[in-house]
């Protein structure tokens, strides 16, 4: 206590305590009037987890994903206090709402509490604002769809275009937008906050609780004090919102982070679930009325709740002589309740949307296991770049779509390897070799076409699989053995392939050896070195990649080749 | 305590109350500070780990006995980001008695990067002045221990170093 002596006689600090801490309750603590208290550790809470999220979070375009992922999935304990900050926010508001509710309810923002009506009614619009802004901050795909929708509805609003932009840091996303975000969650927001906060006690100890419509005396005899029979029950309150977002945390697992924010894919964007009634009501007002939803009808009723104290001519706040405007705070809660209720139902039986919320999470699932090797330093989507058929379809792009084409894209001055040797190739490719899909527009194109009369289509789908026949152990699997005879009866018999092709391994002749013709290790030894005798010879204009790529790169690209046919 | 009685002092009772107030509130503190230990704590304590081998040239650009100063080159994963092709150190290349030997470029002494000096035929570490002789060791200065050596492998005429760094400051040679 000695300490405390010392202290107390420096700052004074027992007087200040009793000041916070001594106030009467008239009528005694009650459970009711929680709410505000929940919502001031709340508020602390999420102020708590923000710091600690600033800790490893990065808000730039590029970084934005990658630091959210490596923060949820990878460092201790960092999908907790994520995910107690998201659902945190979810809290937040529903307390917000049951505040106001008591606030109606006890006809509390009568005279003389107006000004306490409306910073509260700021400080939840400031609660949506945050909502709104740390959404955004994950660059995932979910935050960044939803938001769009958010500002695009601000550009939207006549005059509006100049807010957008200035919110949005130019015409589109990108740093800027996650930078001023960023600004606004982090320091603008909580700063207003808790400036409001400030004046909000402080106007709620001038003129104290609200008590319940007794008479003077026996609000008197059941006053208790605020310490610590009122702060008791806040405290348990407190603890219960508490367990609640812990188990809702565990449960969950932390919050959703779907994959880094994708601007050219179609995402099924949906707002946070307290935002839900007005994307709802958004369905209803199309074209030129649109603004009815977006700021007509929920200005209307921002109007309505600041205009309240005025509103209310009651002589008395008891509930009976406030019965228009309870049942006016009552309907507008129905009506956010149905709307929510209803975009839910939508939702549940909507199986494009659905199915769009599932892909959405095998999506989320295949980028944060990529994430954990760490993503480019592109950033976002650049995260699909440490997949394996994805390094390999970037190195197809760089050294061989300048000449091939695949899945539509790049030159055609070699074959096509659209199905590269699928039966429906070999075919097409017997019956007229010198097309550009095929050899047309190399060196390699001496080869005559094989005419109906020399082969029917029958024989000849007979011969293609013959061929896929010689392809290899995997292409031998799934042959038509009667077919393969068939076809070897008649390239032995019939046809004369074998004048210049042979179909033994090692074999050479004119036109390119058959054995394993379309396998990987095929492919693989064309990349190397197309040149050799029992490949394309002469005739080879290929360049010889055996020096330019690594062994395991030639080998993924041989098997993304040899397994792009169509079965 | 029957309702209604709330002026009369309870002492008995509001002790109670306080009590659970301080014991809720401890609660409540713990919920985000327990987690925040760990979470705070990460990564510390883990080790940079082992350095592989990196490229560093053809054996033969290393032939005589100048140093050759070498930049070596790898991906490199930084928290979430992980950069291809990133430089990640020096050192200092030269031939021994027929073998290749390494010398980190960082300075043991506080980490300053460590020059060769032609004439003196030295190197030197332009902070503080420590000088080091061809085979390492020191010669003037403050630096507490020889040039770090590093592990040279030659294959097929190519040369990899295992690029490790070093604790500064200290004599013993620990890797960080």
């Amino acid at each position: 206590m000695a300490l405390l002596d010392w202290l107390d006689e420096r700052t004074g600090i027992r007087a200040a305590t009793r000041l916070m801490l001594e106030e009467d309750v008239p009528g005694g603590a009650r459970l009711r009037y929680v709410f505000g208290s929940v919502l001031v550790f709340l508020f602390m809470q999420q102020v708590v987890l923000g710091i600690l999220l600033a800790f490893y979070y990065s808000p730039s375009a590029t970084d934005a994903w990658a630091s959210t992922a490596y923060l949820n999935d990878q460092v201790t304990y960092g999908w907790f206090l994520r995910g107690l900050h998201h659902h945190g926010s979810s809290a937040m508001v529903v307390v917000v709402v049951l505040h106001l509710l008591q606030v109606v309810f006890a006809g509390a923002y009568r005279k003389p509490r107006e000004v306490n009506w409306w910073t509260g009614l700021v400080m939840g619009a400031i609660v949506l604002a945050f909502a709104l802004t740390g959404y955004l901050l994950p660059w995932d795909q979910k935050g960044y769809w939803a938001t769009q929708v958010a500002t695009g509805i601000m550009g939207s609003v006549p005059g509006g275009e100049p807010l957008q932009q200035f919110v949005q840091g130019g015409p589109e996303y990108g740093n800027l937008t996650l930078t001023r975000f960023f600004a606004l969650h982090v320091f603008v927001l909580p700063i207003a906050l808790a400036g409001l906060l400030g004046v909000h006690l402080l106007l709620f100890r001038k003129h104290g609780v609200t008590p319940p419509d007794l008479p003077e005396a026996e609000l008197q005899r059941k006053t208790q004090p605020f310490w610590p029979n009122q702060l008791f029950l806040d405290v348990l309150a407190m603890a219960v919102c508490a367990a609640v977002l812990v188990g809702l945390t565990v449960k969950t697992h932390g919050a959703e982070l779907f994959a880094p924010a994708d601007p050219a894919s179609n995402f099924v964007a949906r707002p946070e679930w307290y935002f839900l009634f007005l994307f709802q009501l958004l369905k209803y007002f199309q074209g030129p009325l649109q603004i009815v939803a977006t700021v007509l009808l929920p200005g209307a009723a921002a109007v309505y709740l600041f205009a309240l104290p005025f509103v209310d001519r009651a002589k008395s706040r008891a509930v009976r002589s406030r019965w228009a405007v309870l049942s006016g705070v009552g309907l507008l809660m129905a009506a956010v309740t149905a709307l929510t209720a209803v975009a839910i139902v939508e939702d549940n039986n909507n199986e494009s949307f659905q199915h769009g919320v599932e892909q959405a999470h095998a999506e989320a699932t295949r980028a944060r296991a990529l994430a954990r090797e760490g993503v480019p330093p592109v950033g976002g989507v650049a995260v699909f770049d440490n997949d394996p058929e994805q390094k390999t379809r970037n190195l197809f792009k760089e050294h061989c779509a300048t000449c091939h084409t695949l899945e539509g894209k790049g030159s055609e001055e070699a074959p096509t390897l659209d199905g590269f040797t699928s039966r429906e190739w070999l075919t097409a490719l017997v019956r007229n070799p010198r097309d550009r899909r095929f050899y047309g527009a190399t060196k390699h194109n001496t080869m005559e076409p094989l005419t109906t009369e020399q082969a029917s289509d029958e024989e000849l789908a007979a011969v293609a699989e013959y061929l896929v026949s010689l392809s290899g152990a995997s292409a031998a699997a799934s042959v038509d053995a009667a077919m393969v005879a068939r076809g070897k009866e008649l390239w032995d018999k019939k046809l004369e392939c074998s004048s210049c092709h042979e179909v033994e391994a090692g074999k050479d002749s004119t036109g390119p050896t058959l054995a394993g013709r379309g396998s990987p290790a095929w492919v693989a030894r064309i990349i190397r070195d197309s040149s050799q005798k029992d490949l394309y010879g002469d005739t080879a204009e290929m360049p010889k990649f055996a020096d330019k790529l690594t062994q395991e790169q030639i080998e993924a690209l041989a098997q993304f080749v040899a397994t792009r046919k169509t079965p | 305590m029957s309702s209604g009685s709330g002026g009369e002092p309870d002492a008995g009772r509001r002790g109670v109350l306080k009590l659970g107030i301080g014991a809720l509130g401890l609660g409540l503190a713990a919920v985000p500070a327990v987690p925040a230990i760990g979470y705070l704590l990460f990564p510390t304590g883990s080790k940079a780990g082992e350095g592989a081998f990196l490229p560093a040239g053809k054996r033969s650009a290393f032939a005589g006995a100048v140093p050759v100063r070498v930049d070596l080159y790898a991906d490199k994963v930084d928290a979430w980001n992980k950069t291809p092709d990133v430089k990640l150190g020096s050192c200092w290349v030269l031939e021994r008695d027929g073998a290749l030997q390494a010398f980190s470029t960082v300075c043991p002494h506080l980490g300053c990067a460590v020059d060769f000096d032609a004439e003196a035929q030295k190197f030197k570490c332009p902070c503080h002045r420590s000088a080091f002789g061809l085979d390492g060791s020191v010669e003037a200065g403050p630096s507490p221990r020889p040039l770090d050596s590093l592990e040279v492998k030659e294959e097929n005429g190519l040369v990899a170093i295992r690029l490790v760094r070093y604790r500064q400051g200290v004599a013993q040679k620990e890797p960080v």
